[in-house]
């Protein structure tokens, strides 16, 4: 008797409290639907873009190669007219170097042709024409060295866009822009790395003027902690070592 | 994803180690409020009725008369009533003994009030460990079905490309949803034990106080003659 009279009350208890709970729910059902926004995320890698470094470096490398050329052709003209400026001097120096290179390349190609020539044909050896066969062979050598070069630069290239890409997708996946993020507002950064892809420090460096803004991006960046570089320390140290990375978002109806 | 959704839709959409877990705990719940029900009846009555024996007990009426007038009720003698009325009974048989010793016949007595005593001891405690099991288990079980559904909905959290709150956010409600009713079958069930198991023992020491005075009547019985 005392049992059933127990198992009534508890089944009424218990009915009573899922009544409650739902009319409750139920009553704030009004406060919640607040629709998300999907959020676009765009921020690309600009400033020290490995891709524009790399033309750069490479307009840089025709330029030296040229002026070698005209060095080795007309030496104490340029010498003379060099002195002037100190980027000149920097220029000039390096251009002796090559020009020293060249010269010990050139004396010892001028060796094995004189022991291939003093070989094969030692009776037809004229002076003119080991001079002209020597020309030949120079520019040949120089055609392959310069293809070589480019074919690396361009890998380099598609390597280190790859890489950016990589680094563009970790930045944008930290990146929650905050409210009041507008359209045509930008920040620069610039973060600076360790050859392990570790974030030592990351600076604004030109500000949206919203505080709120560059604290999402400072933020953005600093979670990713850790960027993919390449393992190859000499394209690290050119494209990795600093670079600014461009917040802009663009996506925005505000 | 535009209106919230609604606890019962939370509980059906549960995974089934959570569903499972909700029932253990709805279950537990259920028929720790049964006991919880029937131990306060139980107890309040045992309470009523030990109240209304001692003032009649006390009242300087004739103990045979009350003897004979518990002997003639139909229902099951409880509590102090029990005690009472073994007592008596031992004490008037041992003395219908040809050659009683009043010493032998207190002990026989309080022997057979002792075992009364703690047979009606424990029928009070009755239900009680079950309730400080529920007490102490439930809020463990409703965690665990918490882990176990905020478990699933991070896994599904890797699989999902793009990740927001509201991939997890489902999940963990649902989870959670476990832990609340582990709570609430555990809170009442806790406040229950504590309070009964008190209860029982004011009870245990009135009926040792009786026994003790009522050993002390039967003694001076036992001796006058």
């Amino acid at each position: 008797m005392s049992y059933t009279l127990s198992g009534v009350l508890a089944l009424g208890f218990h009915a009573l409290v899922v009544v409650l709970l739902m009319v409750n729910w139920e009553n704030e059902e009004s406060l919640a639907p607040i629709p998300l926004q999907p959020y676009y995320i765009d921020a690309s890698v600009v400033g020290e873009n490995p891709f524009e470094a790399e033309k750069k470096e490479q307009a840089r490398r025709k330029g030296e190669r040229k002026l070698k050329e005209t060095a080795r052709r007309d030496r104490e003209a340029q010498n003379r007219a060099n002195q002037a400026a100190v980027e000149r001097a920097k220029l000039e120096d390096l251009e002796k170097r090559l020009a020293a290179e060249n010269a010990e390349r050139e004396a010892r190609q001028k060796q094995a042709l004189e022991q291939l020539d003093s070989l094969t044909n030692r009776d037809t050896a004229s002076p003119g024409d080991e001079k002209e066969r020597l020309k030949r062979e120079q520019s040949l050598a120089l055609s392959i060295l310069e293809e070589q070069s480019y074919r690396r630069a361009v890998t380099d290239d598609e390597k280190a866009m790859a890489f950016v890409g990589q680094i563009q997708r970790d930045i944008v996946g930290n990146w929650s822009r905050p409210p009041s993020a507008r359209n045509g507002m930008q920040a620069v950064l610039r973060v600076y790395l360790v050859p392990t892809g570790e974030v030592v420090n990351v600076v604004v460096e030109e500000s949206s003027g919203n505080d709120a803004f560059d604290r999402s991006a400072l933020l953005a960046v600093q979670k990713a902690e850790r960027f993919q570089v390449p393992p190859d320390s000499r394209q690290f140290e050119r494209n990795f070592r600093e670079f600014t990375v461009l917040f802009r978002p663009d996506d925005l109806r505000l | 994803m535009s209106e919230p959704i609604s606890i019962l839709e939370l509980v059906l959409n549960a995974s089934i180690v959570v569903q499972i877990v909700m029932a253990i705990l709805i279950l537990a719940s259920f028929t720790s409020w049964i006991m919880i029900f029937q131990r306060g009846f139980a107890l309040s009555s045992t309470r009523r009725e030990a109240i209304e024996f001692e003032s009649e007990f006390w009242s300087g009426k004739d103990l045979r008369k009350i003897y004979l007038d518990l002997e003639a009720r139909e229902e099951d003698l409880t509590g102090v009533e029990n005690i009472f009325s073994s007592g008596f009974k031992e004490f008037t048989r041992s003395r219908q003994q040809k050659d009683f010793d009043a010493d032998r016949v207190m002990q026989n007595v309080q022997r057979a009030m002792r075992v009364a005593m703690s047979r009606e001891e424990e029928r009070l405690e009755t239900h009680l460990p079950f309730l400080a099991t529920v007490g102490s288990t439930s809020p463990y079980v409703g965690l665990f079905g918490t882990v176990w559904g905020i478990m699933n909905s991070f896994r599904g959290l890797a699989a999902v490309n793009q990740a927001s709150l509201s991939v997890v956010a489902p999940g963990i409600s649902e989870a959670l949803v476990a832990t609340a009713i582990g709570l609430f079958a555990a809170i009442p069930a806790v406040i229950a034990y504590n309070r009964f198991s008190a209860q029982v023992e004011v009870m245990a020491n009135r009926f040792e106080a009786f026994t003790d005075e009522f050993s002390s009547i039967l003694f001076r019985a036992a001796h006058s003659k």
